[in-house]
């Protein structure tokens, strides 16, 4: 089963990669047929990436969420999964072009962390560990997605009128409403993370919120997007301000991911 | 009289909820990145002399039970109180005009269509309940609404979070927390509660590559009425990590373990006393209270690496040795690795450790709001999805002269993205 999650994940990367040249051909020759092709080589990869998830959870007989790797190539699942929602829900394939890379990125990352499957420390044998990791998921995703929305919304500005860009990206009224959506989406996951995560802190450790560095800057992230959404309701305040809100809050999610297991010392350094 | 009602209103105003927010994100960043609850001489070797001082000052070394911290806390509480409760009245109006038809005419639409001749048609292609037919301002029209109760979202989260600060504040005011540890047959009392615990079995699961499935201690705890002779109130359960155990009003957590061995001293070959040490205990010798031997560390698989010092190869008792050290009025007079077997004689003095067994170490909390935070949490939740899920919406169409209807819709927060849904709805229509 490890062997088959192997060869997947290899197509799976492979297939993100094409979907990401194909977006970016498009914005390049500006041919609806290619955007296309590019959304169907995103499902396919996303099918397969589930295929690989599924193998990877029978193969090591768990929920396969546990260790940096399998965080890392969820997370790039999540980030493929709510792209692929928002670029169909809202016909806005220009939105993949930049949604892509980053999730390339990420799970470039995961190939580079070890697939060795270990068994689990008697901590992490929860079932609210499942709860927290994969709400942790869409919304790590949801937040990905306002990230490259809100790039978008700063550079819309200096679309000439007329171009290209100027037709294929939604105005910034709808930009706006449309990270919005996503930063909802996020938001209310990571709330539910957060909770179940100090669920499972209490049975685990006996103690609900400990100020770990991993809890602290989740919560750092979640403020971050609290005052996103406040700026929002701010006449003066919204639109732009707003925005660079939305990009340091994925930043935060990418620290809180990645730096604080690097640089903060805490119960939540997968040793 | 001009400046109180300013600062009252600055203080409810949610540019001040933005502010504090912004000061508790830095003070988060603070308290992570500064190493919490060091020594003045631990910065001051880690950093320097002048950041040792500022970090002392500034309480950045207890950074989130410093004084700053709970004001700002403190604050948004406020701010969040003042802005709840001086909303609720408009909320409140808010709500009923929501299905009040009269109260929509005249207000800008979010969206609207003419030249529609099966209005009931549009509002059952925009999922709108029924219609009903109302009388308003002398004219009738057809009315629609729904989910007025997202209006209440954000109010929800606030309260939300507000019930969940105040569990938490509570909480680490009024919980009691202990942790005791010992091997099996040992009885320890829980601090000053009355409570003994008594470790009756623990066993570490391990699996065939020798990493641990779980720790397991079976605990009996009692508390002697007073009078002693009468029979104990007591309960007993099996914990585990991840499997915590309710008893006698406290909950018990299996948190960690380690070793203990037994450790016998002999005076002149005469056994002179016994005891079951952890690592990291010490024992007094009876007769001679000046002499103290402490269990420094535990090796199960000893080996001594070049370079690393002492360390164990694996978590099997395959090589065990014990490192000691042993003072006499205070003053290390030595220390040094004991192998199975060996003795220690210090004059008349034998001290041998032997019998090695993993120790447990138990949590032991009693927080009576941990529920008020969990409430607040999930009332947290339920603000938010009623915020960002349950748009409030009104539609209504007037008819004009000509027989054909105008439709207009109020859909709050889907703005211009809403639009083109309700004109396909509405151009449908017309095709037909
Ligand atoms: C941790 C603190 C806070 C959180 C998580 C929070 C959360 C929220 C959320 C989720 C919304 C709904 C936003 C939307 O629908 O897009 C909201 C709206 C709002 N918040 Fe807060 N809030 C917080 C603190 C405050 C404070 C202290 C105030 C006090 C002035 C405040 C005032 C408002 C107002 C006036 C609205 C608009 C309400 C509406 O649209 O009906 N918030 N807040």
């Amino acid at each position: 089963m490890l062997q088959v999650e192997n060869t997947l994940f290899t197509i799976v990367m492979l297939l993100y990669f094409a979907a990401m040249i194909l977006y970016f051909t498009y914005l390049a020759i500006k041919k609806d047929l290619l955007s296309k092709i590019a959304i169907g080589l995103q499902i396919a990869g996303l099918v397969l990436h589930t295929a690989a998830l599924i193998c990877r959870g029978i193969g090591a007989g768990r929920l396969p969420l546990t260790n940096q790797y399998e965080f890392a190539t969820a997370f790039a699942w999540g980030l493929c999964l709510v792209s692929l929602i928002f670029i169909l829900r809202f016909r806005f394939p220009v939105l993949g072009a930049f949604a892509a890379p980053v999730t390339f990125l990420v799970i470039g990352y995961a190939a580079m962390q070890s697939k060795d499957v270990h068994e689990l420390m008697p901590a992490l044998q929860s079932n609210w560990l499942g709860f927290h990791v994969s709400t942790a998921i869409i919304a790590y995703g949801a937040f990905g997605v306002s990230f490259v929305l809100s790039i978008l919304f700063l550079l819309r500005d200096r679309a000439k009128e007329g171009s290209f860009f100027d037709q294929h990206i939604p105005n910034r009224e709808k930009l706006d409403l449309i990270s919005y959506r996503s930063v909802a989406l996020g938001l209310l996951f990571l709330t539910f993370t957060i909770i179940t995560g100090a669920i499972w802190a209490e049975r685990a450790w006996g103690s609900y919120w400990s100020w770990d560095p991993k809890e602290t800057w989740s919560l750092v992230t979640w403020i971050i997007y609290a005052i996103y959404l406040h700026l929002r309701i701010r006449r003066g305040w919204r639109g732009k301000t707003a925005a660079i809100f939305a990009i340091v809050g994925f930043v935060c999610v990418i620290f809180t991911y990645i730096g604080v297991n690097t640089f903060l010392p805490g119960v939540h350094s997968y040793k | 009289m001009e400046v109180v009602k300013k600062i009252w209103k600055f203080l409810s105003s949610m540019t001040f909820a933005i502010l504090l927010l912004g000061l508790l994100v830095v003070a988060c960043a603070v308290g992570s990145f500064v190493t919490q609850g060091q020594t003045y001489e631990w910065y001051a070797a880690t950093y320097s002399e002048t950041a040792a001082a500022w970090i002392v000052a500034l309480h950045l070394d207890d950074a989130f039970h410093s004084w700053w911290f709970i004001a700002i806390t403190a604050f948004l509480c406020a701010n969040l109180l003042l802005c709840n409760v001086l909303r609720l009245g408009s909320l409140i109006r808010r709500t009923k005009a929501a299905n009040d038809a009269a109260s929509y005419l005249g207000t800008e639409p979010d969206a609207s269509a003419s030249g529609i001749s099966d209005p009931e048609g549009v509002f059952h292609r925009l999922r709108m309940p029924k219609p009903k037919r109302v009388e308003a301002n002398g004219k009738t029209i057809l009315f629609s609404a729904k989910n007025r109760a997202g209006l209440w979202g954000a109010w929800v989260c606030h309260l939300g979070i507000l019930l969940l600060i105040l569990g938490f504040g509570l909480g680490q005011m009024t919980k009691k927390e202990f942790t005791v540890y010992g091997v099996p047959g040992q009885e320890k009392p829980i601090a000053d509660t009355g409570l003994t615990l008594r470790i009756d079995d623990f066993r570490v699961a391990l699996r065939e590559d020798e990493t641990v499935e779980q720790y397991t201690a079976d605990i009996t705890v009692f508390r002697m009425p007073q009078g002693s002779t009468s029979v104990p109130d007591q309960q007993s359960a099996t914990i585990s990590v991840n499997h915590p155990g309710r008893l006698l009003g406290m909950t018990f957590y299996q948190n960690a373990t380690g070793w203990a061995a037994q450790v016998d001293v002999w005076k002149a070959e005469q056994p002179l006393q016994s005891e079951i040490l952890c690592a990291g205990e010490y024992l007094t010798v009876r007769d001679l209270p000046e002499l103290v031997v402490f269990f420094n560390a535990f090796y199960p698989d000893y080996a001594l690496v070049p370079g690393e010092g002492p360390k164990t190869l694996s978590s099997s008792l395959k090589n065990p040795a014990y490192l000691y050290s042993v003072y006499y009025r205070g003053e290390m007079i030595g220390m040094n690795v004991l192998m199975a077997g060996e003795k220690l004689t210090i004059d008349d003095y034998t001290v041998t450790f032997s019998a090695p067994q993993n120790y447990t170490l138990i949590q032991i909390k009693r927080d009576s709001f941990t529920w008020l935070a969990f409430v607040g949490g999930i009332v947290t939740m339920l603000g938010l999805l009623l915020a960002f899920y349950l748009f409030p919406q009104a539609v209504w169409a007037e008819q004009a002269d000509d027989g054909t209807w105008t439709v207009h819709d109020h859909c709050r927060k889907r703005g211009t993205l809403y639009r083109e849904t309700f004109l396909q709805a509405a151009s449908k229509n017309e095709k037909e």
